[in-house]
């Protein structure tokens, strides 16, 4: 795989964030914080979110996630670090970016060092990190 | 209002609490699922999705989201923020296999300053980190969870 500083990773877009797998997934993670579930809830809060549940955090790590292992395949992250500056809601439709920062090699694995972000198209970013990939053979 | 923080002596005493620890094996059904909220398509060979990084080493180490929660005497479920996640990944996970976690406290301290949608306040901001190992032994992943506690003024 040809990968160099400062190329683009293929985006990776979740065209409508669903309030039903928020509510699956906080089955699944027995995450008791009604604001993955409850619109009322959120809409109670004092931060102007109105009545829209909020994504949980690993959910929107998942789509960078998802779009790395569509880039260099599914067993290539080795690590993904991710900061959540902004809540992402559920109508949103969230679109996964990310470019290179480095290329090096380590145990004889040739590695990518990556900036990854996932925003609203045309907004600051909701999610942002830094992930390394393993890259496949050419 | 009343003072309600805890005593910062207390939180800060939580660094080295360890979870009981304990052994947690993803099932098919449990991986389907879970991918399937990710928007993806299942993994190959029966690889589970990583974003299983986030509860199951919780689970693993026999506690809960809502137990760490209480660890760090939340005032509620709305009072909690991340800060950061960090998932490493030596080895790919896989369903049916039985994985060993553990987890401990790594941070904790009082902060102060301005967190995400709120202005400028008290915090407690509490650092758990997770490791997996493979049934012979080897280290297969961690996960570094960074959570924010906000306090109200007294």
């Amino acid at each position: 795989m040809n990968v160099q500083v400062g190329d683009s990773i293929p985006e990776w877009v979740m065209e409508s964030v669903r309030p039903e797998r928020m509510r699956t997934m906080a089955a699944i993670l027995r995450d008791p914080n009604p604001v993955h579930w409850d619109r009322k809830a959120v809409a109670a809060l004092p931060f102007g979110l109105g009545e829209r549940t909020i994504n949980q955090g690993p959910l929107g790590l998942s789509y960078m996630l998802n779009m790395l292992m569509d880039w260099a395949g599914p067993t290539s992250v080795q690590r993904i670090t991710m900061r959540f500056p902004n809540v992402v809601l559920d109508g949103d439709r969230m679109v996964a970016n990310g470019t290179v920062t480095a290329v090096r090699e380590e145990d004889g694995v040739r590695l990518a060092d990556c900036d990854v972000w996932l925003a609203r198209e045309g907004e600051q970013p909701c999610l942002e990190g830094t992930a390394t990939v393993a890259l496949p053979e050419d | 209002m009343a003072e309600i923080q805890p005593p910062v002596e207390e939180i800060r005493a939580l660094v080295g609490h360890e979870f009981p620890g304990g052994k947690y094996t993803v099932a098919h059904w449990e991986n389907f699922l879970l991918t399937e909220c990710t928007g993806a398509e299942p993994l190959p060979d029966g690889q589970v999705h990583p974003v299983v990084l986030f509860h199951m080493p919780i689970l693993g180490a026999n506690t809960s989201i809502g137990g760490m929660f209480a660890l760090g005497q939340a005032e509620s479920d709305f009072s909690i923020g991340i800060e950061s996640y960090d998932w490493e990944i030596e080895r790919p996970l896989h369903e049916d296999v039985e994985y060993t976690v553990t987890g401990k406290v790594t941070e904790a301290d009082r902060m102060e300053g301005s967190l995400r949608g709120a202005s400028r306040g008290v915090y407690d901001r509490i650092q758990f980190r997770f490791e997996l190992h493979e049934p012979g032994g080897d280290f297969a992943a961690s996960s570094t969870i960074t959570w924010t506690y906000r306090r109200s003024r007294s």
